[in-house]
């Protein structure tokens, strides 16, 4: 696409997304829209790692657990605004991540995928067994004072744009670190290992940049979930589920690819929910099965997500518009 | 606490064994796809959940002992390894490492609730069997279950053992872990061998739930509990290899039965995966992993 | 793919066109929140079997038992009907909360009944309290829940607190009127919210009533063996085994005690895997001196004629007895009804004052209480706890000793076959 093209896309996505919930008052569809956006977030915070240093991470619920717990943990405890808590929790889970590069970037591939579970579970086993943190009976936020400040609200509109702005800046980071040096080495560092360290390149520290702002950003996702539901207990935070969830969406937008990850949460969201309200009260389990086999058809069909399926098939028609030029090769939409 | 005596430490020791070699059972089947293909199957607690119902059907609808169906168990879930290859597997081989994690979740899904629609949710137990008991020896107790499986667990392994090094088709096998170009030269007929791993594999992993069925319940998400354990020790052992694995399972059943007893259930898990890492920290590849 | 995508959204929506519009002024709507897929999809689906005969009787499908309050139906609303619109929670605490909104704002139910799991009914309820609608909650233990000043909650089911009091009220009874002593517990816990309060409440009870903990286990639910907490209950021995677990763990532990060759002097379970039908129907004899709370016994039907007569009718519909969840379930539909046609009306606040005013008595349901009425925070104030045994493969009722149907029976001495 043009930049003019480009920019107007960008320009009328940004409308939408703005009025939607101007438009559709329903607060089934707000909710909705809200799971996506939140998913969608997690998905670009996950891509900064996953993406981009090519570190698979199935632990980040570990993250999103450290930064709902934090948050929840200081307005129970401390009575400190959840605000501060969202800060707090980006921080806490900024220097877990410090450990848990310490410990797993010594390891390569499906090794490293193995340990960041492993990692999550044991935290999940430790704030079980964590009394002042209500170990496994789980924190009850209050649902008054609401307003702003206590980031509780009886509507879903403010959720909406909260969970709006955090994946806007979410993927504003993924560009600014995309457009960067460190993401042009982190992209090195993916495609050309040995290449990149004989240049020189503090492959250690790269990483640990790109997982510490990928945790940061995944804890602020925990302390909105946290604020939405107020209530939060190990299994719903910190569950191994979680950590497949989240990659999921990347793996099904397209890994590192700025937009696969929005795309994803949204396809993934409406396969979960569509199947569940149509096929889920039956008891029967006919709503696993649907949801199991659109994931197969999803995988097998599109392997490189649906961001990739959707640029082959732009390429292709700008192959047809202008014949005799052969399609462009992958090296525009990195970002 | 009681007493901590020698009688009893040996006796946990002993039952660390006996679950040490079923997670053995569970995880070979898994490494030795991955062994071969590089794929992590996911829904790998499903074959298990598949032999579990495989015998209780047997024993529900023909009246015959689940060791009297293993033969039949384990050859069906040969034939839907085979299939699960065909519809799904082979056509991700050439997609990233993470489409083909997210096929195999997508698997375990639709198979949890295949399980569901098919057999309901309830929880089953294969009540008598002929293996029902427990052998008393010299003051220790020994469930016959647990020592049938144990026992099964061994002779599979030696089997899949053997057949790795000792037959042409499981040297075929081998050669394609190593080096699938190489072994298409050579003529081996590569989607033939991952098939053959696949069927392997969920035979492996339906053996270990015929044996498991004598003592544990049978519910469509049976294999939830086993997946987890089952990755810890294929990557104990070092991912794709067979005796690796079998040295694992029987490491992470001590420690979780012996830790468990000694510092405390609540913390076996934690226990086990903290050795994974420490493992992990000094051997990057497991205990036995190829470089 | 994408044309599968299409066919099931347009299916979907002409779907929430059908039932929105054509039954809209006769059909009273309630949502009913229940975990039908995952690890409790089991206890779910009679759960579901329960509210719908529920349904049933109140809509007159099925000619009433005499006295059950459920079977006055709704005369107070013309002659509407009492529809039920089930969702599944999956155990996952925000499809609980997605659920329960989906449920008030687009099939614009009046009330809502689930959840069953602790966790879940914490979301979805607090969903329904941002919309104002009332939650009636049926099955679920956690002590906190009516501790958290809601104004749109009520529990019809005793909670943890009461439960774990029960048990220590059955050992003084047991000494003083038995003769049996009980002085050591070993306590056997699952580890998620449940078993962890339930341990919480049982250490309190005992230190202040001067029993001693010879040992306290928790361990990970969904484990897949427990020969250490087996090996450590055996050395340990203590005079009472009080075990909290879900139905997987409950039929391992059973199988690993035979198979260590330890029989506890008494196991007194924490309802739930110990009172769920597949128990019994799978362990049979093996089963056998167990004990457990619970809140509802088909043996107590000669004292309370209405549990054999509905439990009659669930038998013929669904060939299923009912359990201590699925009798509370029944239950909680029972007084939505109730409240519905005394308020009138479908108006969501003047439910929740018929239901604040509810005063059921214990005749009129299917549960051995006193009764169903509300206190201030909504929890109900008449229920109680019971106490069966399996005895010769069947659930009879031992404590209290005022309903007890039987004696209660012990196992002989470790090392003897029963």
């Amino acid at each position: 696409m043009t930049p003019p093209v480009k920019f107007s896309a960008f320009l009328i996505l940004f409308a939408v997304t703005v009025a939607f919930p101007l438009v559709v008052s329903l607060p089934t569809y707000q909710n909705f829209a809200i799971l996506v956006l939140m998913v969608a977030q997690l998905g670009v915070a996950w891509n900064i790692l996953g993406g981009y240093a090519g570190q698979v991470s199935l632990g980040h619920a570990a993250f999103f657990g450290i930064g709902a717990y934090t948050s929840s943990a200081l307005v129970t405890l401390a009575g400190l605004s959840p605000w501060i808590g969202l800060v707090a929790g980006a921080g806490m889970a900024c220097l877990f991540a410090l450990v848990v590069g310490a410990i797993c970037f010594r390891l390569k591939g499906h090794y490293f995928a193995m340990a960041t579970i492993a990692v999550a579970e044991i935290v999940q086993v430790v704030i079980s067994n964590c009394d002042p943190l209500s170990g496994a009976v789980g924190i009850y936020l209050p649902l008054t004072p609401r307003g702003a400040a206590a980031f509780v609200f009886s509507g879903k509109a403010p959720y909406y744009y909260i969970a709006l702005t955090l994946l806007a800046a979410s993927l504003l980071v993924n560009h600014l670190i995309a457009r960067s040096r460190v993401g042009y080495y982190l992209r090195a560092i993916k495609d050309e290992p040995d290449a990149a360290r004989s240049l020189g390149i503090n492959l250690p520290r790269l990483k640990l940049i790109a997982l510490a702002v990928s945790s940061a950003l995944t804890a602020m996702g925990g302390t909105l979930y946290a604020q939405k539901e107020l209530f939060i207990d190990p299994p719903s935070v910190l569950g191994t589920q979680l950590s497949l969830k989240i990659a999921l969406v990347a793996i099904l937008g397209g890994v590192g690819t700025l937009w696969g990850p929005v795309i994803g949460a949204a396809v993934l969201v409406a396969i979960e929910e569509c199947s569940r309200i149509f096929f889920g009260s039956s008891g029967l389990g006919t709503d696993m099965i649907v949801y199991g086999t659109l994931i197969i058809v999803v995988a097998v069909k599109s392997p490189s997500g649906i961001a990739g399926l959707l640029r082959a098939g732009v390429q292709a028609l700008q192959a047809r518009r202008r014949p005799g030029v052969a399609a462009p090769q992958e090296v525009e939409e990195r970002a | 606490m009681g007493h901590i005596t020698l009688p009893l430490l040996t006796q946990v020791l002993l039952s660390g064994v006996l679950i040490g070699l079923i997670y053995a059972l569970v995880a070979i089947g898994l490494t030795l796809i991955f062994g071969v293909m590089d794929i992590v199957n996911f829904a790998h607690g499903e074959f298990v959940m598949l032999g579990m119902y495989g015998a209780f059907w047997g024993v529900a609808y023909l009246a015959l002992d689940p060791l009297v169906t293993l033969p039949l168990t384990a050859l069906l879930l040969f034939a839907i390894g085979v299939l699960v290859y065909r519809l799904v597997i082979r056509k991700i081989l050439a997609a990233p490492m993470l489409s083909q994690i997210f096929a195999t979740f997508g698997l375990m899904i639709l198979l949890r609730g295949m399980a569901q629609f098919l057999w309901k949710p309830d929880h089953r137990l294969v009540s008598h069997s002929l293996v029902e008991g427990r052998l008393t020896v010299m003051g220790l107790q020994f469930g016959g279950p647990q020592l049938v499986a144990g026992a099964g667990a061994v002779i599979v392994t030696a089997a899949v053992w053997l057949f790795l090094n000792r037959t042409r088709l499981g040297a075929a096998l081998e050669a394609t872990a190593i080096d699938r170009e190489a072994a298409t030269l050579m003529g081996i007929d590569t989607g033939r061998m991952f098939a053959l791993a696949w069927g392997i594999g969920a035979t492996c992993a339906g053996v270990a739930g015929v044996l498991l069925s004598t003592f544990f319940p049978i519910f469509p998400e049976v294999g939830a509990n086993f997946i987890l354990i089952a990755f810890v020790v294929v990557v104990l052992g070092g991912f794709g290899s067979v005796a690796g694995a079998f040295l694992a399972g029987l490491i992470v059943g001590e420690v979780e039965v012996l830790g468990g007893f000694l510092v405390g259930p609540a913390y076996k898990t934690a226990l086990v995966l903290t050795l994974l890492l420490l493992v992990l920290l000094i051997r990057p590849r497991g205990l036995l992993g190829k470089a | 793919m994408r044309s599968l995508i299409r066919r099931l959204c347009l299916s979907g929506i002409s779907l929430l066109m059908t039932t929105s519009l054509s039954y809209a002024e006769t059909e009273i709507k309630v949502g009913v929140l229940y975990p039908l897929t995952g690890a409790a999809a089991a206890s779910g689906v009679e759960e579901k079997a329960a509210a719908e005969l529920a349904a049933a009787i109140i809509n007159r499908e099925i000619p009433a038992p005499p006295g059950l309050v459920a079977g006055i139906g709704l005369p107070n609303l013309k002659g509407a009907k009492l529809k039920l619109v089930f969702g599944d929670h999956q155990t996952n605490p925000q499809v609980g909360a997605t659920e329960a909104e989906r449920l008030i704002t687009q099939e614009h139910v009046v009330a809502l009944l689930g959840c069953y799991l602790s966790n879940v009914t914490a979301t979805a309820s607090q969903v329904a309290e941002r919309y104002g609608i009332p939650f009636l909650n049926g099955s679920s233990s956690s002590t906190p829940l009516t501790q958290r000043g809601f104004k749109w909650f009520f529990r019809t089911s005793p909670h943890d607190e009461l439960f774990v009091a029960n048990f220590f009220d059955f050992f003084k009874d047991l000494e003083t009127k038995k003769g049996i002593k009980i002085k050591t517990l070993g306590l056997f816990n699952e580890n998620t919210l449940w078993g962890t309060e339930t341990t919480k409440l049982e250490t309190r009870l005992a230190d202040e009533q001067g029993y001693s903990i010879t040992e306290k286990i928790i361990y990970p639910a969904k484990t897949t063996e427990m020969t250490a907490e087996v090996q450590r209950l055996k050395a340990a021995d203590p005079d009472v085994v009080l075990q909290s677990s879900y139905l997987g763990d409950a039929l391992l532990s059973m199988k690993t005690y035979k198979e260590q060759g330890f029989t506890p002097r008494m196991l007194l379970a924490n309802d739930t895997g110990f009172i769920d039908s597949e128990f019994l129907k799978t362990l049979g004899h093996d089963a056998d001196f167990v004990l457990s709370r619970d809140v509802w016994s088909l043996d107590l039907g000669d004292r309370f004629p209405l549990i054999r007569l509905v439990n009659d009718l669930i038998r013929q519909r669904n060939n299923i007895n009912f359990t201590g969840s699925s009798a509370r379930e029944f239950t909680a539909v029972a007084v939505i009804a109730d409240a519905i046609n005394r308020a009138g009306s479908t108006d969501p606040e003047a439910i929740r004052k018929a239901l604040a005013a509810t005063d059921i008595p214990g005749q009129g349901t299917i549960m051995p209480w006193k009764g169903i009425r509300f206190d201030t925070t909504g929890q109900n104030v008449l229920g109680s706890g019971i106490i069966v045994q399996v005895q010769n493969a069947q659930y009879v009722t031992v404590w209290p000793l005022d309903i007890a149907t039987h004696d209660i029976a012990l196992p002989a001495p470790a090392g003897t076959k029963h």
